[in-house]
C-alpha cells in the first residue's frame, strides 16, 4: 500500500483519472433514476436549446431530447459492454494463449498462424462487417463480437506472459510431483502472470469503449432509441453548426472515459509489473 | 608504502531513498588506496561492496545520495559535474563487471568495441587503434588476437569475454582498475588463469586494483590489503596475510570459518555458520553493524563503532574475535564417524561388483555390475547418452557415461560448466530422458521422464534446484509450498494432519511455525533453500538430486545449508547426487566423487582417493585451481589453457587431451583412454601409468 501511494505521488495524473472513472461509474449505476428527463422525452418547447436553458443542463438535440440524460443513460450500456468485453476477451485470451504457449510445438505454431490471420483484419472492420450482416445489434451481440475481435491480441499477451514463467524451476518442481498440465498452467503459472494480464484487461477496457463508440458512430452499434455515445455524435452531426453542444458533450464523455482508463491502466502497470 | 594515497575515501555515506524509507548502503566509510596496491574487498551480498565501486564512479541510481569525500590525486570526485566525471571514467578509473556477456555489445565485433576505447579516450586513428587493441589482447595471453578481433562476443567463451573486458579497461591506461566479482561467473580453471593475469598486469602497468568478491579464496590470491565490509561499513582492514592469520573482528573470523576448505569433511567437522542474515540498515541505527549476529556481543556493542588501529597497518572495529572463545569449539565439533550400514558396504564392495568381472571392466564395461543383488546400487547409469539436436548441430551433453550411487551415500559430481553434470542430474530426476542408454533405480529401469514414471519412483527421487528464488513459486506461502506435495504425493486428505506434517518439516530444517503464512518472496536466500530442502524431504525419498544447491548463496548461508544437508542425510539415510562446480564443497559433503569432463567420466572413487594422488590430470588441474582459503598454502599451480572443446564436435581420443598438461602425443588424440582400476573403488580413464598420475597438487 505504501508503495502504491509512493508511485501515485510521482504520477499525480492518477487522481483526476480516478475521479473521472468514479464519476462515470456512479453515473451509470445511480444516474438514470435521478434524471429530470427521460432519454426519449422530446421537449418540443426546447429544440436545440443551448446548455442551461429550460432546465437542460447540457442543452437538447434537434428533437428536444435532453443531452445530459442521454449521456448518463448511455454510460450504462457502454460501460457494461466494455467491461464484459474486456473480461471475456481476456478470459478467452488466457485460455488460448496459455494452451498454445504451454504445449508449444505444433499447437503453438497453429495458434500463432490463426491469430495472424485474425489480426490481419482490423478489429473494427471485422466487428463492423459481422454486425452489419447480423443487423439489429444489442448488448449481447456487441459484447460477443467485440470480445472475439480482441481475443487475438489478449491471447498473445497471455502467451508471452506464460512463456516468461514456463521455464522457471518451480514449474519443473511441480512436474516432478506429477501435477497435471491444468494445475501447472492455472495454479502455478497464472498467479505469477496476473500482473501483465490485469494491465491488459484495463487497457482492453479503454479500447473497448473506443470500439463501441466507433461502432455506434458507424451506425452498427446499439439501435435507436437506446442512447449510445457514438450514435449521439453522428445523429447530431447535421446540426453541428446550430447546436455544437449536441456533438461536443458526447465526444467529451467518450474522451474523458477513455483517457482516464488509459491513465489508470498505465498506473496499474507501474504498480504490478515492478512487483514481479 | 608511505606514499600519498592515490584514492582517499573519507567518511563516505551513500543513502538510498525508497518508498519504505531511507536505506543506508554505505556508512562513514574511509579507505585509502595507494599506488600499485591491490585492495581486496570482501563481504556477503548486500554489504555495499558494489555500491562502493559505483559510488566512486558516480554510477549510482538517481535515488541515491552521497556525502563525504572521495579524493583522487587531490581532487574530490564528489564535487565533479557529470561532464567532468567523464574524464575520470575509463581514463583514470576503469571498471570490469561481473558478467562479461552483458558488458559486451553483442552486435559489434570484439575488435570494434576495443578500438572504440582508444579512439574515443585517446583520439587514435583507426589503424593505430586496431594495433593497440591487438597488443592489449596479446598482453592478456590471448594467443590468436588477430582472429579474435573479427569475432562477435557470443563466439568466444566466457573466460575470453572477461579477458576482453579487462583488455578494454587496460586500453585506457587507467590508474585504478575496479574489478567487481570479475570471476564469479566463470569456472574455477578459467578463474585461476584470469587471476594470474590480473596480478601480472598490475605489476607491469603499475596500476592499483580494487578487487571486490564474496570469495575469500579469490581475494586472498590477488590482494595486498583486504577490507572486510559488513552492512556498509569497513569492519576490518589489514595486510592480507595478517588478516587471515589473525582476524580481529568477529565477522571476519566467522566468514573465514564458513568456507569449506582443505581437510574439512562432514564426518569430522560441522561448518561454522553465522546466525541470521544481512539486514537493511535504516538511517538512525547506531552501534556495531554486526552486533545482532555476533556471538561475542556485550553491552558496549550497541554504542561504539569505528575503526581503530590494532596493530600497525591493521585496523578493526572490534578486536573481540577470540574473546571468551566458544566458537573455536563450535567450529570444530568432532562428530562420531558415520557408521556404514550393511547395505552401504556395497560402497566398498567394488565398482564393478565381483572381482571376476574386473577383466570385463578393464575392457570398457565400466558400469557392469555382477549378478549379486547385495551390491545393487541405488542408481546405476549404464552407457547413458544425452544429445541435444537442432538443425545445425548436435550437442553431446552426455557421451556414454556410467555411474552409480550407493545406498545411504553421497556421490559428488564435479566438473566445469558444460561438462554435463546438470544434465546427468536432470536425467536421474526425470526432467529429461536419455537419448540412449539406461538408468536403473534398484535394478528397475527408469530411463524416462516424469510423465512415464510410476508414482513410487517420483516419490523416491526428488530434486533440489540451484536457485531457490526460482524453484519456489513466488505466489505461494511457505505452507502452500509444503502442503501441496503432501496432498499430491502422500495423498493425505486431513488438513490438520497435513499442517502438523508441514510444521514437522519446518522444524527439520530449523525454521519455526511463524514461517507458515510467510510468502516465499519474503524469505532470505538461505531460508528459501531450507524450504526447498524441506520440500524435497516431504516424501522421505531414497535419493535427492542436489543441483548446485549452494552456489547461489552467500558463504555463511552456504555453510548452514551444507550442515543441514549433511545432518538430514545422516538422520534419514537418504542418498544424494550432489552436483557442484566447487570442489571444496563436494569434498566436504561427499562419500564418493565423480569427476566429469565434456560429458564423460574422468575419475570415480571414494572422496579421499579422488582428492589425493594418484589422480586424473583433469582432477589435478581442478584441485590446483581451487582458491585456497589458507594463504600459507603455496603450491605450483597447474593452469588449463583454453576452453573445453566444442561439445558438438566428435572426439575420437580423450576429450581432455587438448588441454592436458601430461598429454602423450598422438596416443591421447587418437585412442579413447582405457579404464584403469587403481583400487576396488577407484577408477580413472587415462593412458598414463599409475606413477605418472601421482601429481604434485594436494587438497
Amino acid at each position: 500500500m505504501r508503495r502504491v501511494w509512493y508511485i501515485a505521488k510521482r504520477n499525480p495524473l492518477i487522481f483526476p483519472a480516478l475521479i473521472i472513472i468514479l464519476f462515470w461509474l456512479l453515473a451509470a449505476v445511480v444516474g438514470p433514476s435521478r434524471m429530470a428527463f427521460s432519454y426519449t422525452a422530446m421537449d418540443m418547447d426546447h429544440q436545440m436549446t443551448a446548455p442551461g436553458m429550460g432546465g437542460h443542463f447540457m442543452g437538447t438535440d434537434s428533437l428536444g431530447r435532453d443531452i445530459w440524460s442521454r449521456i448518463v443513460f448511455g454510460s450504462r450500456s457502454i460501460l457494461t459492454i466494455a467491461l464484459l468485453t474486456s473480461l471475456f476477451s481476456s478470459l478467452a485470451g488466457v485460455v488460448l494463449g496459455f494452451t498454445a504457449g504451454y504445449f508449444g510445438g505444433r499447437i503453438d505454431a497453429l495458434f500463432l498462424r490463426a491469430m495472424d490471420i485474425m489480426m490481419a483484419v482490423p478489429p473494427l472492420v471485422l466487428s463492423m462487417v459481422v454486425l452489419g450482416v447480423l443487423g439489429n445489434s444489442n448488448i449481447l451481440t456487441l459484447t460477443l463480437i467485440v470480445s472475439i475481435a480482441y481475443t487475438p491480441a489478449t491471447a498473445r499477451v497471455a502467451r508471452g506472459a506464460l512463456l516468461s514463467c514456463k521455464n522457471i524451476e518451480y514449474v519443473d518442481a511441480a512436474r516432478l510431483r506429477g501435477e497435471s498440465h491444468l494445475y501447472i498452467m492455472f495454479r502455478e503459472i497464472l498467479p505469477n502472470t496476473i500482473g501483465p494480464i490485469i494491465v491488459e484487461v484495463t487497457a482492453r477496457f479503454a479500447y473497448s469503449i473506443m470500439m463501441v463508440a466507433s461502432l455506434g458512430f458507424l451506425g452498427v452499434g446499439l439501435q435507436p432509441p437506446t442512447p449510445d455515445w457514438g450514435m449521439m455524435v453522428i445523429e447530431n452531426k447535421t446540426i453541428i453548426k446550430a447546436a455544437p453542444w449536441a456533438v461536443l458533450y458526447p465526444s467529451l464523455a467518450i474522451a474523458s472515459l477513455v483517457i482516464a482508463i488509459s491513465l489508470f491502466s498505465d498506473f496499474l502497470s507501474k504498480v504490478v509489473i515492478r512487483d514481479q | 608504502m608511505t606514499s600519498k594515497p592515490l584514492l582517499d575515501i573519507h567518511n563516505l555515506n551513500v543513502v538510498y531513498e525508497t518508498p519504505s524509507g531511507s536505506i543506508v548502503a554505505i556508512r562513514d566509510l574511509s579507505l585509502e588506496l595507494r599506488a600499485n596496491e591491490a585492495m581486496g574487498i570482501i563481504g556477503e551480498s548486500g554489504c555495499g561492496k558494489s555500491t562502493l565501486s559505483y559510488a566512486i564512479l558516480d554510477y549510482l541510481p538517481p535515488n541515491a545520495r552521497r556525502s563525504g569525500s572521495i579524493m583522487f590525486n587531490g581532487d574530490d570526485l564528489l564535487l565533479k559535474t557529470e561532464k567532468e566525471m567523464q574524464n575520470y571514467r575509463g581514463d583514470r578509473i576503469a571498471m570490469v563487471y561481473q558478467n562479461p556477456y552483458s558488458a559486451l555489445n553483442p552486435s559489434l565485433t570484439i575488435g570494434e568495441q576495443l578500438d572504440e576505447v582508444t579512439r574515443v579516450h585517446r583520439g587514435f586513428p583507426r589503424t593505430q587503434a586496431r594495433e593497440e587493441s591487438i597488443k592489449a589482447l596479446k598482453d592478456l595471453s590471448l594467443g590468436e588476437a588477430e582472429g579474435i578481433v573479427r569475432r562477435y562476443p557470443h563466439q568466444v567463451s566466457g573466460g575470453i569475454q572477461q579477458r576482453i573486458c579487462i583488455a578494454m579497461a587496460l586500453l585506457c591506461q587507467p590508474d585504478i582498475m575496479i574489478l567487481d566479482e570479475p570471476t564469479t561467473a566463470l569456472d574455477v580453471t578459467t578463474e585461476a588463469s584470469i587471476l594470474d593475469i590480473i596480478g601480472e598486469l598490475k605489476e607491469r602497468h603499475r596500476m592499483s586494483l580494487i578487487y571486490i568478491s564474496h570469495d575469500i579464496g579469490v581475494v586472498n590470491k590477488i590482494s595486498d590489503r583486504i577490507a572486510v565490509m559488513y552492512r556498509g561499513e569497513v569492519v576490518e582492514l589489514g595486510p592480507q596475510e595478517e588478516l587471515f592469520d589473525h582476524p580481529r573482528h568477529p565477522y571476519t573470523r566467522a566468514l573465514i570459518n564458513c568456507m569449506p576448505r582443505a581437510g574439512v569433511k562432514k564426518e569430522t567437522t560441522r561448518l561454522n555458520t553465522i546466525p541470521g542474515y544481512v539486514t537493511r540498515r535504516s538511517a538512525d541505527e547506531r552501534g556495531c553493524p554486526f552486533a545482532s549476529r555476533c556471538e561475542k556481543r556485550n553491552a558496549v556493542c550497541e554504542e561504539i563503532y569505528g575503526l581503530r588501529e590494532i596493530e600497525s597497518g591493521h585496523l578493526a572495529a572490534c578486536d573481540r574475535a577470540y574473546a571468551d572463545d566458544v566458537s573455536e569449539k563450535k567450529a570444530a565439533i568432532p562428530l562420531v564417524p558415520k557408521a556404514k550400514s550393511p547395505a552401504g558396504a556395497g560402497a566398498t564392495g567394488g565398482w564393478s561388483g565381483t572381482k571376476d568381472s574386473s577383466a570385463a571392466a578393464d575392457a570398457g564395461g565400466f558400469g557392469t555390475v555382477g549378478p549379486d543383488t547385495a551390491t545393487t546400487p541405488l542408481i546405476r547409469l549404464e552407457k547413458v547418452y544425452k544429445y541435444y539436436r537442432n538443425r545445425k548441430r548436435t550437442v553431446r551433453a552426455l557421451d556414454g557415461i556410467d555411474a552409480k550411487i550407493e545406498k545411504h551415500d553421497v556421490l559428488g559430481v564435479v566438473g566445469e560448466s558444460g561438462c554435463g553434470k546438470s544434465t546427468m542430474g536432470h536425467l536421474v530426476a526425470g526432467l529429461l530422458a536419455p537419448t540412449k542408454g539406461n538408468i536403473y533405480f534398484e535394478g528397475k529401469d527408469i530411463s524416462a521422464t516424469w510423465q512415464r514414471r510410476s508414482g513410487d519412483t517420483i516419490r523416491d527421487i526428488q530434486l533440489v534446484f540451484q536457485n531457490p528464488g526460482r524453484s519456489l513459486n513466488p505466489s505461494f506461502s511457505v505452507e502452500q509450498i509444503l502442503d501441496r506435495p503432501i496432498k499430491k504425493m502422500l495423498k493425505i486428505r486431513s488438513r490438520r494432519e497435513r499442517r502438523a506434517m508441514v510444521i514437522d518439516l519446518l522444524k527439520k530444517v530449523d525454521l519455526g511455525e511463524e514461517y507458515l503464512s510467510r510468502p516465499s518472496t519474503r524469505l532470505s536466500g538461505g531460508e528459501k533453500q531450507r524450504i526447498a530442502v524441506a520440500r524435497a524431504f516431504v516424501t522421505s525419498p531414497r535419493l535427492i538430486v542436489c543441483d548446485e544447491p549452494t552456489s547461489a548463496l552467500d558463504v555463511s548461508v552456504q555453510a548452514s545449508v551444507l550442515n543441514l544437508l549433511g545432518e538430514l542425510q545422516e538422520q534419514s539415510h537418504t542418498s544424494y547426487l550432489f552436483i557442484s562446480h566447487d570442489l571444496n564443497v563436494v569434498n566436504y559433503i561427499s562419500d564418493h566423487i565423480l569427476v566429469m569432463y565434456l560429458g564423460r567420466v574422468c575419475e570415480y572413487g571414494l572422496r579421499d582417493e579422488v582428492v589425493n594422488p594418484p589422480y586424473h590430470p583433469y582432477t589435478e588441474a581442478l584441485l590446483s585451481s581451487a582458491p585456497d582459503v589458507n594463504p600459507s598454502h603455496k603450491q605450483k599451480p597447474i593452469r588449463l589453457e583454453g576452453a573445453p572443446p566444442d561439445p558438438s564436435a566428435r572426439i575420437v581420443g580423450c576429450p581432455f587431451a587438448g588441454r592436458c598438461h601430461k598429454k602423450i602425443d598422438d596416443l591421447c588424440d587418437t585412442t579413447p583412454p582405457p579404464l584403469k582400476r587403481l583400487s576396488e573403488t577407484h577408477y580413472i580413464f587415462c593412458h598414463l601409468s599409475e606413477d605418472h598420475l601421482k601429481g604434485s597438487a594436494h587438497l
